[in-house]
Formats: C-alpha cells, sequence, structure tokens
C-alpha cells in the first residue's frame, strides 16, 4: 500500500518521518485501551462518506487524500494538546522513532488488556447502578451521532443540488453569445452579460470545495461521539464488573453461612444432590468452608480494590468529560462562524455578478 | 381653393396633438366647414420642418398653434409620442370574478384617459373579459393586416395544471392584458383602429360584436388581403433578412425559456433540501445547552433563505416566462404578415407579368395591376414602419424584463446575506460564566 501521510514531530531529533494510516490506527487503539477514561480524539475516516456527487468517493482522490491528510494532522495536534495524552512515550516514539515502533507498541501487551471483544460491544448486560451521569452521556452520545448523520447527509444533498442550479446558468452564457450575434444595439450588452452567466456558473466549485471543511469539521465530531461512548461503556463495563463480584460474594458468603449453620435458605442444586444422595462428612464440609472463607476474603479485597477503581474512573473520566465539552462548544460555535462567513461570502459574490450582469443589460 | 387656408378654429391654447387629425373621418363639432387641405400643402414629410411659404408668397407665420405649418406637422404619419405629447392612456386592473350558472369568469376593468376627438367623452371605465380581447385582436388583424398587431396571453390552460383563478395567475394575465393595450395605444394607427375605439368605449361589447359588418367604415377596412397561391419569385433583401432574424430570435427565445424553466426547477428541488436542512440544526440545538442558541440561529437562518428562495422562484414564474413567452407568440404573428406581405408581392408580380405578356397596346397599366402595386408598396411601408418600432420596442422591453432579472436575483442573495450578517454576533456571542 502506498504511503499515505506524513507526519511531523514536536522537538524532536527526528524531524520527520513516513506512517501509515494503519499505523495511526494502532496509536488510537493503543490510546483507547490505555487511558480508557479519556475521551480519545478520533481518526478521519477512512473512507469517503457523506460525499455528494461530484465529489468523488475514490479514496485515491488527490483532494480525498489531502482532506485526510488534514485530518491525520489535526489528529496528533489533538492527542499533543490534551494534558494526559501528550505525555504517552509511545505517541512520543510515533512521532519520533522510525523504526522498531510498531514491535514497541506490541511489546506494551496493550492487547491483553484490552476488554474483550464481546463484553465491549454487547450492550445488553444489565448494569443496576450506573452512575446517572454517564447514562445521561451515552445517550447524548448516541443522539448527537444521529444528529450529525443526518445533517451531514442533508448536507451533501443540498450541495448536489446547489451545483446543478449554478451550473445551469452557464447555458445561459452560451444563448446570450448566440443570440446576441443577430442584434445590433442589444449585441455587446447581452455578450458580455453571458461572460458574467459563465463566471456565476463557475463560481460554485470553489464554494462547496471550502465547504467541505465545515463538513470536516462536523465529522471529527460525529466521531468523537462515538468516542465517548466508549468511556460510557467503560463505566458501565466497569460496574457491571464490580455489580457482578458483589453479587458473587454475597452469593459465597451466604453459601459460607449455608454450611455452617446447615440450614438451607435458598434453592441449590448440590443442597438437591446432597439431600438425595447422603450428606457430606463433616471434613467435607470444613474444607468447604474454609476454600470458601479464602475466596470470600480475596473477593472482600478484589471489591473494594473494583469499588476503588470504579471511583477513580468515574472522578477522572469526568474531568476529561468537562474539558471535552468546553473544547466540543468551542470548536462547534468556531465552526458554525466559519460556515456562516462562508455563507456571507457566497451572497456577496452572487450580488457582484448579478449585478454585474445587470449594468450590462443596462447598457442594451 | 387656392387662398390662404383658414386657421383651425380653436377653444383655446392646446397642444399640437390635441387638434383633430384633418385626415380623420369623424364628424367633431371642432372642424367647422370641411376643411381639405389644397393639394398643394400635402407635401411630403421631409419638407415640413423647413421654413416655408405659402403658394402665393405669404411667409408662414410658424409661432401660433393654428398655423400652417403646424398643420404640416400634424400631416405627419409618422409621429413619436413622447410622455408629454401623449393623448390616450389605457389601463387595465381590478381582475374580478363572475359566477354565472353557465360559466365562470373573470372581467377586467378597462380605463381610459384621452382628448382625443375620435372619443366621445374624456374618460372612460368598462368590464372586459379575455374573450374581448381575443375578439378585439382578432378585428385588428382583419382590419389592419399591414401591421404587426402585438400578441395576447396564451388563451389555453390546462385546467387540471393552472388554477385560471389563482392571485398569481390572474395577475400575470392582467399584466399581459394591459400591455397588450398599451402596445396598442402606442402604435400611430392601430390605436385610431374604430374596433379599438368601441373596445375601450362601449358598455356592452356584445351588442357591437353581433352588428358585426354594419359597422365597417368607408374607406379601406374591407380590403381583405385574399391572395392566395402565387409563388414569390424573390424577396426582397430586407424582409428576408426581417424573416431570418425572427427564426433566429423565436429559437434563441425559445432556448432561454427552457433554460429558465430548468433553472426554477432546479432551485426548487434545491429548495426541498434545504427545507429539510434548516431544521435539523434545530434538533441540534434542543439537544445541546450551550449551543442551543447558536444552532437555532442558524436553523432560523435557512429558514429565511428558504422563504427568499420561493420568492425568487414566483418572481421568475409570474413576471420573467411570461413575457418571454409573449415574444415568442409576437415573433410568430410577425412571421405570418410576413408571408401576407410575400403574398401581395407574389400576386402583384403576377398580374403584372400577365399584363406584360399580353400585346401592349394599351399606354396605361391596368388599374387592377395599378391597385395591387399600391398595396405592396403600402404593405412594404407599414412592415417597415412597425418593424422599426418593434426593434426599439423589444430593445427596450428586454433590457427592462433582464435588468429585472438581474434585480430579483440580488434582491435574493441580499435577503440571505442579511440573515447571515445578522447571526454573526449570535453566534459569537459568549455566554455568562456559570
Amino acid at each position: 500500500r502506498a504511503v499515505e501521510s506524513q507526519s511531523e514531530g514536536q522537538c524532536a531529533p527526528v524531524d520527520s518521518l513516513w506512517r501509515r494510516y494503519s499505523e495511526f490506527e494502532l496509536l488510537r487503539n493503543y490510546l483507547s485501551v490505555t487511558y480508557p477514561h479519556i475521551v480519545v480524539p478520533p481518526l478521519p475516516e477512512k473512507r469517503a462518506d457523506f460525499v455528494w456527487h461530484k465529489l468523488s468517493a475514490d479514496n485515491m482522490d488527490p483532494d480525498f487524500v489531502e482532506r485526510r491528510r488534514i485530518g491525520l494532522e489535526n489528529f496528533l495536534l489533538r492527542v499533543a494538546s490534551h494534558p494526559v495524552l501528550c505525555e504517552d512515550k509511545i505517541f512520543y516514539s510515533f512521532l519520533t522513532q522510525e523504526g522498531g515502533w510498531k514491535e514497541m507498541v506490541s511489546e506494551t501487551g496493550f492487547q491483553l488488556k484490552a476488554d474483550s471483544r464481546l463484553k465491549a460491544l454487547n450492550a445488553t448486560f444489565r448494569v443496576k447502578n450506573p452512575d446517572k451521569r454517564f447514562t445521561e452521556l451515552k445517550h447524548y452520545s448516541d443522539e448527537l451521532q444521529s444528529v450529525i448523520s443526518h445533517l451531514l447527509r442533508v448536507r451533501a444533498r443540498v450541495a448536489d443540488r446547489l451545483y446543478g442550479v449554478y451550473k445551469v446558468h452557464g447555458n445561459y452564457g452560451r444563448v446570450f453569445s448566440e443570440w446576441s450575434a443577430i442584434e445590433k444595439e442589444m449585441g455587446d450588452g447581452l455578450q458580455s452579460a453571458g461572460h458574467h452567466m459563465d463566471v456565476y456558473a463557475a463560481s460554485i466549485d470553489d464554494i462547496l470545495e471550502e465547504e467541505e471543511h465545515y463538513a470536516d469539521q462536523l465529522k471529527e465530531y460525529l466521531f468523537y461521539a462515538e468516542a465517548l461512548r466508549a468511556v460510557c461503556r467503560k463505566h458501565e463495563l466497569m460496574q457491571y464488573d464490580l455489580e457482578m463480584a458483589a453479587q458473587d460474594l454475597t452469593s459465597k458468603k451466604q453459601q459460607c453461612e449455608e454450611l455452617a449453620t446447615g440450614t438451607v435458605r435458598t434453592f441449590s442444586l448440590k443442597g438437591m444432590t446432597s439431600k438425595l444422595f447422603g450428606q457430606e462428612t463433616t471434613e467435607q464440609r470444613e474444607a468447604k468452608i474454609k476454600v470458601l472463607e479464602e475466596q470470600i476474603q480475596e473477593g472482600e479485597e478484589q471489591l473494594k480494590s473494583k469499588n476503588l477503581e470504579g471511583r477513580d474512573f468515574v472522578k477522572s473520566a469526568w474531568a476529561d468529560i468537562e474539558r471535552f465539552k468546553e473544547q466540543k462548544n468551542h470548536d462547534l460555535k468556531e465552526a458554525l462562524i466559519s460556515y456562516a462567513v462562508m455563507q456571507i461570502s457566497m451572497c456577496k459574490k452572487g450580488i457582484q455578478v448579478w449585478t454585474n450582469a445587470k449594468e450590462c443589460f443596462s447598457k442594451m | 381653393s387656392a387662398g390662404a387656408p383658414k386657421p383651425l378654429p380653436s377653444s383655446g391654447p392646446k397642444s399640437l396633438r390635441e387638434m383633430p387629425h384633418p385626415l380623420a373621418t369623424s364628424s367633431s363639432e371642432e372642424m367647422g366647414p370641411a376643411l381639405t387641405p389644397s393639394p398643394d400643402l400635402l407635401l411630403p414629410r421631409s419638407i415640413a420642418d423647413k421654413d416655408l411659404s405659402l403658394p402665393n408668397g405669404t411667409p408662414v407665420d410658424t409661432s401660433s398653434p393654428a398655423s400652417s405649418s403646424s398643420l404640416l406637422n400634424r400631416l405627419q404619419l409618422d409621429d413619436d409620442l413622447d410622455g408629454e405629447t401623449r393623448d390616450l392612456f389605457v389601463t387595465v386592473d381590478d381582475p374580478k370574478k363572475h359566477v354565472c350558472t353557465m360559466e365562470t369568469y373573470i372581467t377586467y376593468r378597462v380605463t381610459t384617459k384621452t382628448t382625443r376627438a375620435e372619443f366621445d367623452l374624456p374618460e372612460y371605465s368598462v368590464r372586459r373579459r379575455y374573450q374581448d380581447f381575443d375578439w378585439l385582436r382578432n378585428k385588428l388583424e382583419e382590419s389592419q393586416p399591414t401591421h404587426l398587431i402585438p400578441p395576447l396571453p396564451e388563451k389555453f390552460v390546462v385546467k387540471g395544471v393552472v388554477d385560471r383563478f389563482s392571485e398569481e395567475f390572474v395577475e400575470t394575465r392582467r399584466k399581459a392584458l394591459d400591455k397588450f393595450l398599451k402596445r396598442i395605444t402606442d402604435h400611430p394607427v392601430l390605436s385610431f383602429n374604430e374596433h379599438f375605439n368601441v373596445f375601450l368605449t362601449a358598455k356592452d361589447l356584445n351588442v357591437y360584436k353581433k352588428q358585426g359588418m354594419a359597422l365597417l367604415s368607408k374607406v379601406g377596412e374591407s380590403v381583405k388581403y385574399v391572395t392566395g397561391g402565387y409563388k414569390l419569385r424573390s424577396r426582397p433583401l430586407e424582409f428576408a433578412a426581417i424573416g431570418e432574424y425572427l427564426d433566429t430570435f423565436s429559437l434563441k427565445l425559445g432556448t432561454i425559456d427552457r433554460i429558465a424553466q430548468r433553472i426554477i426547477k432546479e432551485q426548487l428541488e434545491y429548495l426541498v433540501e434545504l427545507r429539510e436542512y434548516g431544521p435539523v440544526y434545530s434538533t441540534w440545538g434542543g439537544l445541546e445547552i450551550e449551543l442551543s442558541e447558536p444552532l437555532e440561529g442558524v436553523s432560523a437562518c435557512i429558514g429565511n433563505c428558504c422563504t427568499a428562495l420561493e420568492e425568487l422562484g414566483e418572481d421568475m414564474t409570474d413576471d420573467f416566462l411570461p413575457v418571454l413567452r409573449e415574444y415568442i407568440l409576437y415573433s410568430e404573428s410577425m412571421k405570418n404578415v410576413l408571408k401576407k406581405r410575400d403574398q401581395v408581392q407574389a400576386e402583384y408580380e403576377a398580374k403584372l407579368e400577365a399584363v406584360a405578356l399580353k400585346k401592349e397596346d394599351r399606354p396605361k397599366v391596368p388599374t387592377d395591376v395599378e391597385k395591387c402595386q399600391d398595396r405592396a408598396e403600402c404593405f412594404n411601408a407599414d412592415l417597415k414602419a412597425d418593424m422599426e418600432r418593434w426593434q426599439n420596442n423589444k430593445r427596450q422591453d428586454f433590457r427592462q424584463l433582464l435588468m429585472g432579472m438581474a434585480d430579483k436575483n440580488i434582491q435574493y442573495y441580499e435577503k440571505c446575506l442579511t440573515a447571515w450578517e445578522s447571526i454573526i454576533p449570535l453566534l459569537q456571542d459568549k455566554p455568562e460564566t456559570k
């Protein structure tokens, strides 16, 4: 596969080196696993999506490649400006170390830490007491993803239609020119007006090219929604783990108690079988109790540390989420402003062209 | 008589154009004893401007309106009417719907203000429906076949597609009917047509329509250029040029019509998408807290652009396309007049040739061939004059039409610009720190 992008090191001994898209993906996966409480910046899209018909959906298209390059650069800037992520050694090596970076990453063994696919994607496990803020945030990220997708899809259709409107005006240019040939006094005015119609028709290409940058800004936050959801799911997972561990501990304690007192409070298959096939000997029972007591102690320690982990996670994750929210509000506002500025520029160009045409008509 | 012409009776200072046309056949009291300009005074137009003396040597006083040179001026048939000397004003307005047992139709008020002697009153107000305009146009074509008659807006509308009683349709038609009458008013010959006069003045036009032939006046009107089957040898260059011009002209207009329609269609489809686009920002705004105002603002802004675009489409449909189509119809009817001219010329040439083939024992050309020659020459002269007038009016009409189109587009972009500019401060606004 051809080399797709170039990155630049920051304060590094080696100024620049070559990285493939797949290496960017590896970096991001590593960061996501290593810092599950951080809303990790997303990568730009791998394949062209939300295209309107004139833009090619071809990944080798130079415009697409250029926009992806900008996206990757943006990704690195995001990571570099993150208070936690920027300190990461693997990130630093990504920017500075040419060879052997991949090996370095696999040596961290981060893949082992990654939550099993099944657990991570399974949204149907039931968490009894999740932190409400995370539940709301997950809901928000789902909605955000949905609304931005919708927006990008409609925007692409709008761009398509606008393109059509502008281009048809080019036909005026041709017919005015033909018509001017048979006119005497009107001829010059018609001819020059026709030229302005051609200018108008041509102007849409640059206008829509600029708008793609706005679309890219929206796309970044579309993908950020996914990163946000990942943090929420991590919390859910941890909470689920915690609840399962607590549940397990409770049941073990119960078993222990039952064995010690000899009462069977709850139905259990073991209980049934022991009734049917005879009870255990005292030695067997006491051995079991001992094992259970050990397990209970282990379990209580684990529960304690899991609780601690959970609370730490919530705290640090929420801090980053607050940071992310501010960044998002700031960035999206900037994006909207630049979009409005683009629209204003488009309107001014339109006024200019039609004013010029009007003057030509007035000279008819 | 070869004596000094009597000064025209005058009831006070009047503009030249207010004086009755000496060649008019109406019997106005102001004319007094029948004034027939002596043959000496029937001078060709080009001389009218120079200093004159009467045949008996008396110098001509050119200062007072009643003087002879003013008489000469009035003999100029090719007058340019500017606003100050216009003596006939016609307007079409006030459409009203009439619901009858048999049918429903619209009538328009036709208001006339005039100082012309051909009209008994200085003001008239009558109500006319499209049928009446159509009748008038047919009568004009019949009675003035050598002239270019302005077009009417399309007669038939597909009932299912267009609402004949919608405000937009009625207004578009009204404007076209108004233009139709104004073009006739501006024409130095057509405006004096008797049918036109009746159209403007009669309380009940149907009575007049039924009388039909009975009211045809004496001179020239019943001349029907009924010719047929004569083959034209060669068309004079200038009329051939006109024919070619009209062919290309109507072709180009047709293309422009198609382009304009296509643009309207594309803009409509763009509008459909925009109408979905705007509300998504609003939905998003409902999801956010700090960004809700900016997002709502963008949504409202897009909504304003939608309205502006809708207005642009309506304007183009109501104002631009109909005028374009009118001119295409105009070209078609003009081409028919050209064909008639060809026929008249062909008939004359055929008859002339027939005479030439016979033994020439008569010194004079037979009168009916002479009549044909007159007819052909009159036709050519009328048509040529009308073409010049038409070309000039066409230039002005298209100048106005195209400038109007540019204006509508400028207004559209200005509305959008205002909307987007007004939202910038809203977007840049820093929220109060909580």
